[in-house]
């Protein structure tokens, strides 16, 4: 009886209901689920679903290894063009091998199926420092995802520092273009072949859109953490606690003499709630404080340096690196100009010199062939284009980020100067 | 008379050791809990087989040197089969786990087990002891979080073990209860933000541009606002009772306010301003060249 249970049951992430199969049903299983056992079928993706609990356990894994980069599995399920995550797991990042690495997925993903986890990968996530995530080795190993047939898989990037400075959760998904497989399965990527397909830095990746959904439980217990139901007493007696709220603000005060800091997050930092204190405080079980005030920080330091000055620091860079392709590729293509002008000239002088030879009666000489010509003025294949082509989108999604965030930041200093007006 | 001998869990982490039993040497007084664990035992908890009422695992994290502070930071599911005689817990399923967990962060040991329902199982005394074996030298946290909603509530609870009883049976044991405190570190806490859009409406939410977010934010502030300036208000028409403490709390929070004399104010917000336009000047600069550069060479 349990083991017909559990054959039927590789979906339990939808299946909150009961349903006892004795032989293999098709009418019993839900109607979205059906779309799944339809191996034939081939859908394109159109947005993705995550699972808080997956969000978490990305956000916690990016946060611990900050500021190196890290990543991990997405385990979920495919259903009529939405990808759904439901859980996520790390990968270590310094496997002694590639078996090392195969073998860490597949026991972890044996251990999870014991306890009903989804055991199907759906994608793999990647966390950035600066927001310049375009390397050459993402795309490859989402090549490598969406090769598998009958397989949708997304790479879902994560910005440690973005999420905490904005206070917005910083989380897009991606597929790598039609377009860009295509032309990477040939392996040429040269001028005329990129004008064909239509390929530019805008679409190597296509974007989808990101769903936050949760199961009712988890509800609950959102909604229990943000407004608890009988916490007035505890709220008074740590209110009362002393020192901390006006010591952490003098620090504050202390660093940022510069910058404009909008104090309202350092009112609700009262309830403090770092691991320093060794004094037990009476048990909160809510959130301490409401949930990003950190979007009203108008400091745009995050741990010494301004991260702004490191975006504009790599911006640099890139401009450099994209300044030398430039001139490789005018390089490359000066030298092709000059062969084909030597090749031009050696087919007009042996031309001239046939009808030289006409004039004085002698026999002409054959004209020279193609192959004849390609061996002796040999031209160099162009250079690849990728990396040229990635650099650029390296570039384009910096810019992006930073004029993206000047909006809030612009929005922020008039909300002090308003402040700063109405408290002088 | 029959007398209970009751032994508190010692304090002193040294060489204190029960002569019969191998539980904890050292107490636990404050634990924090990362939200990421609660999401994790509610999600095991609905993937749970049909004939299981509870569900528990493992819990992994740091504690301070002496054993005082305990930090969770993650868990996993481990299975386990309840009958009214006997219980059996994967062992091997909890080895391997800890150990593909220990590569991918090598810091995180095991602090305890959590377990779900509204009582605490029969045999939760013999997997405390199990699992206080396995974080030795250090006592097991027990979590328990109520999954059956008793009084409306999510109940968490952190409780540890202390023997009991007239020998130092590992049956016996008793649960006190420890302080417990959650702790959301900033990017976890947009994180929450992002999934509590979620609980409004049909349970939906799409990550929405920064933009928006300060914008969900400011007005969040304007609201908290009103409240306190109408509770202000009451309270000084005399309708509702005054209360020293938040009075107090709120005068200490207008001060944070911070005064900048404003001269010094408007050259540092032309500053800012400047710095603002600039680089939002360039940067777009820099985006319209990639794309001229762009289309020039599909031209040529």
């Amino acid at each position: 009886m349990a083991d017909t249970g559990k054959q039927a049951k590789p979906m339990t992430a939808l299946l909150n209901e009961e349903f006892s199969l004795s032989a293999f049903d098709s009418s019993v299983i839900p109607k979205k689920l059906l779309s799944v056992l339809d191996v034939e079928k081939k859908m394109s993706l159109e947005s993705v679903k995550v699972d808080p609990l997956a969000i978490l356990k990305i956000v916690k894994h990016a946060r611990e290894s900050y500021p190196s980069e890290v990543n991990g599995q997405l385990l979920g399920l495919e259903i009529d063009g939405v990808l759904e995550v439901t859980n996520a797991f790390a990968v270590p990042t310094q496997p002694g091998s590639e078996d090392d690495m195969t073998n860490y997925q597949i026991e972890m993903i044996q251990c999870l199926r014991e306890v009903n986890i989804d055991s199907s990968v759906v994608g793999w996530y990647q966390s950035t420092r600066l927001g310049d995530f375009m390397q050459k080795p993402l795309l490859d190993v989402q090549a490598s995802y969406q090769a598998s047939p009958n397989s949708s898989s997304v790479v879902l990037i994560h910005d440690t520092s973005k999420s905490e400075q904005a206070g917005n959760l910083s989380l897009r998904a991606f597929r790598l273009s039609q377009t860009y497989l295509d032309l990477t399965k040939d392996g040429k990527l040269t001028t005329k072949e990129m004008l064909e397909k239509g390929l530019t830095y805008a679409n190597i990746l296509e974007e989808l859109p990101i769903e936050v959904e949760t199961s009712s439980l988890a509800k609950a217990l959102l909604s229990e953490l943000q407004w608890p139901a009988n916490a007035d007493q505890e709220l008074l007696e740590s209110l009362q606690r002393p020192s901390s709220f006006n010591t952490k603000l003098r620090a504050r005060r202390l660093a940022d003499r510069s910058a404009i800091s909008d104090d309202t997050e350092a009112s609700s930092d009262a309830l403090d709630n770092s691991l320093s204190g060794l004094l037990p405080s009476q048990p909160t079980a809510y959130l301490s404080r409401p949930m990003c005030t950190n979007a009203l920080d108008l400091s745009q330091g995050l741990n010494g340096s301004s991260s702004l000055a490191r975006q504009l620091e790599g911006i640099n860079d890139l401009i450099d690196e994209h300044i030398h392709d430039a001139n490789q590729w005018m390089y490359w293509k000066r030298g092709e100009a000059k062969e084909l002008n030597r090749r031009q000239q050696y087919v007009q002088r042996k031309a001239t010199s046939n009808a030289a030879r006409l004039a004085r009666g002698e026999k002409e000489e054959p004209e020279p062939t193609e192959k004849e010509l390609d061996k002796m003025f040999r031209v160099l294949p162009e250079p690849s284009r990728l990396d040229a082509l990635i650099n650029t989108a390296n570039l384009e999604l910096l810019t992006k980020g930073i004029t993206q965030s000047r909006g809030p930041a612009l929005t922020k200093m008039f909300m002090a100067q308003g402040l700063h007006e109405s408290s002088a | 008379m029959s007398l209970l001998n009751l032994s508190l869990p010692p304090l002193a982490s040294n060489l204190v050791k029960s002569r019969t039993t191998t539980t904890a040497t050292t107490t636990a007084q404050q634990c924090y809990i990362h939200p990421v664990v609660l999401f994790s035992i509610l999600d095991h908890y609905l993937r749970r087989n049909d004939n299981q009422e509870r569900v528990i695992g493992t819990l992994l994290g740091v504690r301070s040197d002496d054993g005082r502070v305990v930090e969770i930071r993650s868990c996993f599911a481990v299975p386990h089969f309840e009958t009214s005689d006997q219980v059996e817990v994967d062992m091997e399923h909890h080895r391997s786990m800890f150990s593909l967990h220990k590569k991918a962060s090598a810091r995180e040991q095991i602090v305890g087990w959590y377990a779900t329902g509204s009582q605490l199982s029969k045999y939760a005394a013999l997997i405390q002891d199990f699992y206080s074996r396995e974080a030795a030298p250090f006592g097991a946290v027990h979590l328990v979080m109520d999954t059956e909603l008793t009084g409306g509530q999510l109940g968490i609870k952190c409780l540890q073990g202390a023997a009991i009883g007239a020998g130092a049976h590992p049956e016996n044991c008793l649960f006190l209860p420890l302080a417990h405190e959650l702790q959301y570190p900033d990017a976890e806490l947009t994180a929450l933000q992002a999934a509590a859009d979620s609980t409004e409406g049909e349970g939906i939410a799409t990550l929405i541009s920064d933009m928006e977010q300060l914008e969900k934010t400011i007005e969040e502030l304007r609201c908290m606002l009103a409240r306190v300036s109408a509770y202000v208000d009451n309270v000084c028409e005399g309708k509702t009772e005054p209360n020293t403490v938040i009075g107090k709390y709120l005068m200490d929070m207008l001060a944070v306010v911070p005064k900048v004399d404003t001269k010094q104010f408007a050259t540092l917000f032309q500053s800012h301003l400047q710095d603002i336009l600039m680089v939002a000047y360039l940067t777009n600069l820099t985006r319209a060249q990639l794309n001229i550069a762009d289309r020039l060479q599909r031209i040529a």
